[in-house]
């Protein structure tokens, strides 16, 4: 299978803030993987009822198309794409 | 109450008269509490996947929600297939399944399965209920999300204590009043004025909003060429003049040549999944895009929008509408032209007149077409047959035509079939299928003998997997690879073994008497029809190829579509 390499792939920051209730990990890492995209980072936090979430994402589809299907999740109360780290930062850094 | 009997008492509460199922170790609670509940009707199928599909083929049928329950382990994952394809064609569904009991789960007890992790992928959202307290708020939930927005299946899947747990009366449910705001069209209406070839294209969103008057108000107002996905079939109703019927890789060659000409495309309702467009680039070249439709996520998913309007369709629809009586759109030009296309490229297919000669798919759909009532429902199988029945058979309302789009899923007809009678015990069903896709659901004869559904059956027997045959012939060089099925079994005698009538045809000249035989029967019946293992479905369009390239039969083409401009 033909894959974009690591180096040429777009890479996003998502933070996530989420039901906490079963599966709900398993629920977001499985949109974002059959979206196209491979979680490269990733930190949990417990905030009460809630999961916050910080994805480092990386994938050569439109972050928006996945955005828009981890919005549909019933227990994903928001989702912001914090910044996009480009080719050029990446290899200057 | 228990955990049990407060699922019952909620379907009451939600006027659920008919569920699904298939008893079991976990969910026995579950059927005990049937036990004393007349209220509602248990269907018993004789597998959980034709449980789960025909639970889909009744919400397809009445718009209502659709239920299937099975137990832990491989009634779960039986039910799977089933609800796959109700997730990938957005259909209302609950999915309730017996789970060990909670200290169990982990320890692999017998008939455990990690039901939750395991059905992620094709559920709108699921349940592992672990606290009996919450049963209650879980059962509203789930019901409401399967229905709201985009509809979808909802699982729910709860441990055995939990259905023997006492659980508190739930607490009357305060409405919650909908917010809608239809958005502003203005910018899409000009557009639409703008546009000299525009084109509708509607898909099975329609129904799923319940829009279809609407959508049949709109598409009548607005005088539009129109063309439909698999699932939009149905949407203009069978006498629009305008409506140049099925796109894309099966459609007619007049759909695909509109959407190749036009210069704005109307999407209402559909996804724009592969299948309609063809090779995306290829697609619609010259037209800009107003895309409507109740889901976000669709919109600039395939193909970007240069408008998008995400809400309620009846809304959206109607006020398009009104717009449009007030002041019409002159595209006299383009709709006469689309109507030359429609005649000369519509779905092509000669009645054979001789009486001798074998049996076409096409020529026998077209019969059917022609003595069937208006209202009948058709669930079809996947293949062949399942293109001819969209091809051919001129459907009035998409909630007549029940069919696997997005899973393509072999087995749906009948289970589906046997959904719909239930949903609508007065209208004829007929489940149209294939004899690949009939062996794999051939048990649920048992459940329409068990409850004397006047179901319909008609196999289109042409000892093949006739669609892999096909796409083997044209596409791998004619190397057929296990596709062969000529030590099928005696359709005739497997029906009469079930206690259901048969009858078997194989000429041109029995075609009507057949169908009208089987449609007058008092009861269940089936036709086996015997027709040719070398007939293709024409046009196609080679998977991944652009819809401009499609291919016509060439020995036999029709005089029409050689007319057809190139």
């Amino acid at each position: 299978m033909n894959r974009p390499s690591e180096a040429s792939m777009p890479r996003y920051t998502i933070n996530c803030r989420m039901t906490h209730e079963a599966a709900a990990l398993e629920r977001l890492c499985q949109v974002v993987r059959i979206r196209g995209f491979r979680v490269a980072r990733m930190a949990v936090e417990g905030a009460g009822e809630h999961l916050d979430i910080a994805l480092t994402l990386e994938g050569s589809r439109p972050i928006a198309m996945l955005q828009s299907q981890l919005e549909k999740l019933h227990t994903v109360a928001n989702v912001a794409v914090q910044e996009t780290i480009s080719d050029l930062a990446r290899n200057s850094a | 109450m228990n955990g049990a009997q407060h699922i019952l008492d909620a379907f009451h509460r939600h006027n659920i008269g008919t569920v699904f199922g298939y008893p079991g170790g976990c969910i026995m609670p579950l059927y005990d509490a049937l036990v004393d509940d007349v209220g509602v009707e248990h269907v018993l199928c004789r597998h959980e996947q034709a449980c789960a599909l025909a639970a889909d083929g009744y919400a397809r049928a009445s718009g209502k929600l659709g239920v299937c329950i099975a137990t832990s382990g491989p009634g779960a994952t039986n039910l799977i297939t089933g609800v796959a394809n109700a997730h990938r064609d957005s259909i209302p569904m609950l999915v309730i399944t017996g789970q060990v009991a909670s200290g169990m789960i982990g320890t692999d007890a017998f008939q455990e399965t990690d039901v939750l992790g395991m059905t992620l992928g094709i559920v709108k959202h699921s349940y592992l209920v672990d606290d009996a307290s919450e049963l209650p708020a879980i059962m509203e939930e789930a019901m409401t999300l399967a229905e709201s927005g985009r509809p979808g299946p909802v699982w729910i899947d709860i441990p055995k204590d939990i259905l023997l747990t006492e659980v508190a009366a739930p607490a009357p449910a305060e409405a919650q009043p909908e917010e809608s705001r239809t958005p502003d069209i203005s910018e899409a209406l000009a557009m639409l004025r703008e546009a000299k070839r525009p084109l509708l294209y509607s898909g099975g969103g329609v129904s799923l909003a319940n829009a279809e008057d609407s959508f049949r108000a709109f598409a009548e107002t607005s005088v539009l060429p129109g063309v439909v996905t698999l699932k939009g079939i149905g949407n203009a109703g069978k006498h629009n003049p305008n409506n140049l019927g099925m796109l894309g890789m099966h459609g007619s060659r007049a759909a695909n040549k509109a959407v190749d000409e036009c210069d704005l495309l109307f999407v209402v309702g559909a996804r724009l999944d592969d299948r309609a467009t063809g090779k995306l680039d290829g697609f619609a070249p010259n037209a800009r895009t107003v895309h409507i439709d109740a889901d976000a996520a669709e919109i600039n998913k395939l193909r970007a929008a240069d408008i998008a309007l995400r809400g309620d369709l009846n809304d959206i629809l109607a006020a398009f509408t009104r717009e449009l009586e007030a002041q019409p759109l002159a595209i006299d030009d383009w709709r006469k032209q689309c109507r030359t296309w429609r005649t000369t490229g519509g779905f092509q297919a000669a009645d054979n007149e001789e009486p001798l000669a074998p049996i076409t798919g096409p020529a026998f759909i077209r019969q059917l077409s022609r003595i069937t009532a208006n209202d009948t429902v058709i669930a079809c199988d996947v293949g062949q047959h399942q293109m001819w029945v969209a091809q051919h058979y001129q459907f009035d309302h998409p909630r007549h035509h029940l069919t696997s789009g997005g899973l393509g899923t072999m087995g749906y007809g009948l289970p589906a079939a046997i959904g719909a009678q239930f949903a609508k015990p007065d209208s004829t069903v007929i489940n149209v299928t294939g004899d690949g896709s009939f062996m794999m659901n051939a048990q649920e004869l048992a459940t329409i003998r068990r409850y004397n559904l006047p179901l319909k059956l008609i196999i289109l027997d042409n000892q093949c997997l006739g669609m892999v045959r096909q796409q083997q012939e044209l596409f791998y060089n004619n190397r057929e690879s296990h596709i062969n099925l000529d030590d099928n079994p005696d359709f005739v005698a497997m029906a009469r073994a079930f206690d259901i009538p048969s009858l078997h045809i194989e000429r041109t000249d029995q075609i009507r008497r057949g169908i009208e035989t089987i449609l007058a029967f008092n009861g269940p019946m089936l036709l086996h029809v015997a027709i040719s293992r070398e007939e293709n479905v024409w046009p196609i369009v080679k998977p991944g190829a652009s819809n401009k390239e499609m291919i016509d039969e060439p020995k036999r083409t029709s005089t029409a579509n050689k007319e057809h401009v190139a």
